[in-house]
C-alpha cells in the first residue's frame, strides 16, 4: 500500500509559557488546533503522514509546540521552520531549529530583491540570499509562499541554486498586498484574478527540476465552494506543465476543518483531476512527498 | 489597398504566416518610438503597483489603453504595409479585437509557452507583431512551428524550453518588422538571454462575426474612423451579411 502524505498543514497550541507564540486574527490566544486533531483526521481517513509547517512566528520559542509534535511522532511529521527576517545569522538559526529534529527546511515570504523586473539582477545582493546558499549546503528544503511582487525573482535564484529542493505553495499563487482577509470560518482568504498573475511566474518554472508545486489552499482562492471546480483548470493545467510527477497535495489544516472538512480535502484531486491515471494519482497524493521531502517508512 | 501576392497568399497557407520587413519606417517609425518608449515610462509605476498587488504579472507589461494616448496606435491598425493581406485572409470581413503594447523585461525564461490562441472551431483569428525596436536573437523574439495552423498538423509536445519545440522557426528582425502570424498555429516568445527588452505592438484581429465586438468597444476612437471601412474594422458599424 502506497503511503498518503497532506504535504502541507499547520498545528499550534494555545498561547502559553509552555508553548509561546504570536497572537493574531487567525490565531486568537485561545485557539488551539492540536496535532492530536490532526492524527485522528487523518487516521479516520487513511492518511499516513503529514509536513508540519511552522505558524505564530519566526523566533526559536516560536517553534517549540512544533518542536514538541515532531519530537512526539517522528514516523508521522516532518518540519518546515520559519526564519526572522531580521536575523542577523540565519545559518545558525536554521541550523538550532533542524538540529536533532525532523524540521527539514524553511519557508519564506520574500527574497528581498528588487521590486522592478528591469532593474539589474544581482542574487548575492537578494536579502534571503544568505538562506539559499545554506539551504544549498545543508540541503535544507525551502518552502515559498511569496508576495506576488517577489515572483519574479525565483527563476533567478534556482538558477544559481539547482541543488536546493524548491516547494512552490499553494499552486503557485502569490497573494498581492492588501488582498488577504479572514473569511466567517476563520479561514485565510486572498482575492486572486481568475487570469493570474502566476501563470507568467511560477507556472513557467516547471524547466527546473527542483521545483514542485503544491496542490493546495484552493478554499483561499476559489470563487466556488467545495469542491472549487472554478479552479479545476489551473490544475490541469499544472499538470500539464509540471507532470504529475511534480506534483502534491495537501489540505492546509486546520483553516480547512470546519469547511470544507478534511475528509472532503482529501478526496479534491479526485473531484479536480479526474483523468489521473492511478499511478499519477498516488505520486500527487504522497508518492512525490516521500521521494522529494525523503519522509521515513511509515506503518499504515 | 495592396492585396497579397500569389507568393505570400501560398506561404500564407502553407506556412501560417507572413513576415513584412520595414511595414513600419521613417517618420511613422520614429513616431511609434516615440509614443511607445514615452507611454512605456508614464505607466510603468502603475504597473509595478498593480504587480504588488497581484493583478498583473512581473514578466511583461502592457501600456493600457493605447488608442487613448496616440493615433499613432490607431494607424497601426489599418496600415497599409500588411491591412491588405488581412483584409484577403478574412475575405474582406476584418475586425479589431484589441491591441497589446508589450514590454517583456529580460527574465531567465519566457514568460509564456508554445500555444495556439484559439481552436479550429474559432473564427480566423489572426495577430501581427509589429517589432518597435530591434529585436535580437534570444531577446524575445516571436517564433512559430510552421504549418501548425493546419487542422491536420500536431499534436506538439509540452517542451519545457521553447528552443526544443520541433520544427520550429524563430523571428528576429529590425525595428519595424510585421509578422502576420494565424493563431491556430503554435507559437511563443523566445526567452530572452541578452538582457536587452523585447519592446512589440500585438494586433488581435479575427474574421467577423455577427455581435463579437459591441458597438461600444472602440466608440472612444471614432473621431478617427470616418471612412466606412474604418468605421467597420472597429466595429462602429457591422458588415453587410
Amino acid at each position: 500500500m502506497r503511503a498518503k502524505i497532506d504535504s502541507h498543514g499547520h498545528v499550534f497550541a494555545r498561547a502559553s509559557t509552555e508553548f509561546p507564540r504570536e497572537i493574531s486574527q487567525l490565531m486568537p490566544e485561545d485557539r488551539q488546533e492540536s496535532v492530536e486533531k490532526l492524527l485522528a483526521e487523518m487516521e479516520n481517513n487513511r492518511i499516513d503522514q503529514a509536513v508540519l509547517v511552522q505558524t505564530g512566528g519566526a523566533n526559536i520559542a516560536s517553534h517549540t509546540y512544533l518542536l514538541h509534535c515532531l519530537k512526539s511522532y517522528p514516523q508521522h511529521f516532518l518540519g518546515i521552520g520559519l526564519i526572522p527576517p531580521d536575523t542577523s545569522d540565519c545559518a545558525s538559526h536554521m541550523d538550532r531549529l533542524a538540529e536533532n529534529s525532523a524540521i527539514i527546511g524553511f519557508r519564506l515570504s520574500a527574497l528581498g530583491g528588487p521590486r522592478d523586473p528591469f532593474a539589474p539582477i544581482d542574487v548575492s545582493r537578494f536579502e534571503t540570499f544568505p538562506i539559499w546558499k545554506y539551504a544549498a549546503e545543508q540541503d535544507y528544503v525551502l518552502w515559498l509562499y511569496l508576495r506576488a511582487m517577489d515572483a519574479h525573482l525565483i527563476p533567478y535564484l534556482l538558477e544559481e541554486f539547482p541543488q536546493v529542493r524548491v516547494v512552490i505553495n499553494h499552486l503557485g499563487i502569490c497573494p498581492g498586498r492588501g488582498k488577504f482577509s479572514v473569511d466567517q470560518d476563520g479561514r485565510p482568504q486572498v482575492e486572486t484574478p481568475s487570469y493570474n498573475p502566476a501563470f507568467h511566474t511560477t507556472h513557467r518554472l516547471a524547466r527546473y527540476e527542483n521545483v514542485m508545486i503544491h496542490l493546495s489552499g484552493q478554499y483561499a482562492f476559489g470563487k466556488e465552494a467545495y469542491p472549487y471546480r472554478d479552479l479545476a483548470g489551473w490544475h490541469r493545467s499544472l499538470v500539464g506543465i509540471y507532470s504529475a510527477e511534480r506534483l502534491m497535495w495537501a489540505t492546509d489544516f486546520p483553516w480547512i476543518f470546519n469547511n470544507p472538512g478534511y475528509g472532503k480535502m482529501t478526496r479534491i484531486i479526485d473531484e479536480l483531476l479526474p483523468e489521473l491515471s492511478e499511478h499519477e494519482y498516488n505520486q500527487i497524493m504522497g508518492g512525490n512527498a516521500k521521494r522529494f521531502l525523503r519522509f521515513p517508512d511509515c506503518q499504515n | 489597398m495592396v492585396r497579397p501576392t500569389a507568393e505570400q497568399q501560398k506561404q500564407w497557407n502553407d506556412a501560417g504566416y507572413l513576415v513584412f520587413e520595414k511595414a513600419i519606417q521613417g517618420d511613422d517609425l520614429k513616431r511609434l518610438q516615440d509614443a511607445f518608449d514615452h507611454w512605456s515610462v508614464v505607466c510603468k509605476e502603475d504597473w509595478l503597483n498593480q504587480v504588488e498587488a497581484g493583478e498583473s504579472t512581473a514578466t511583461f507589461y502592457d501600456i493600457p489603453d493605447p488608442f487613448a494616448k496616440d493615433e499613432i496606435f490607431v494607424d497601426l491598425i489599418d496600415h497599409p504595409s500588411y491591412y491588405g493581406a488581412l483584409m484577403t485572409f478574412t475575405d474582406d470581413q476584418l475586425i479589431l479585437l484589441g491591441p497589446q503594447v508589450r514590454t517583456v523585461p529580460p527574465w531567465p525564461l519566457s514568460y509564456i509557452s508554445w500555444h495556439p490562441d484559439v481552436p479550429f472551431s474559432n473564427p480566423l483569428h489572426i495577430k501581427v507583431q509589429i517589432y518597435v525596436h530591434d529585436v535580437l536573437p534570444e531577446s524575445g523574439e516571436f517564433a512559430f512551428v510552421p504549418g501548425s495552423h493546419k487542422l491536420d498538423s500536431g499534436p506538439y509536445p509540452k517542451v519545457k524550453r521553447a528552443r526544443s519545440m520541433p520544427g520550429h522557426r524563430t523571428f528576429p528582425g529590425e525595428a519595424g518588422t510585421a509578422i502576420i502570424f494565424n493563431t491556430y498555429g503554435w507559437h511563443t516568445s523566445m526567452d530572452i538571454q541578452t538582457g536587452i527588452a523585447r519592446k512589440s505592438i500585438i494586433l488581435i484581429y479575427e474574421k467577423s462575426t455577427p455581435n463579437r465586438v459591441s458597438p461600444d468597444r472602440f466608440a472612444a476612437i471614432a473621431n478617427y474612423c470616418v471612412t466606412p471601412q474604418r468605421r467597420r474594422l472597429f466595429s462602429l458599424e457591422a458588415y453587410e451579411s
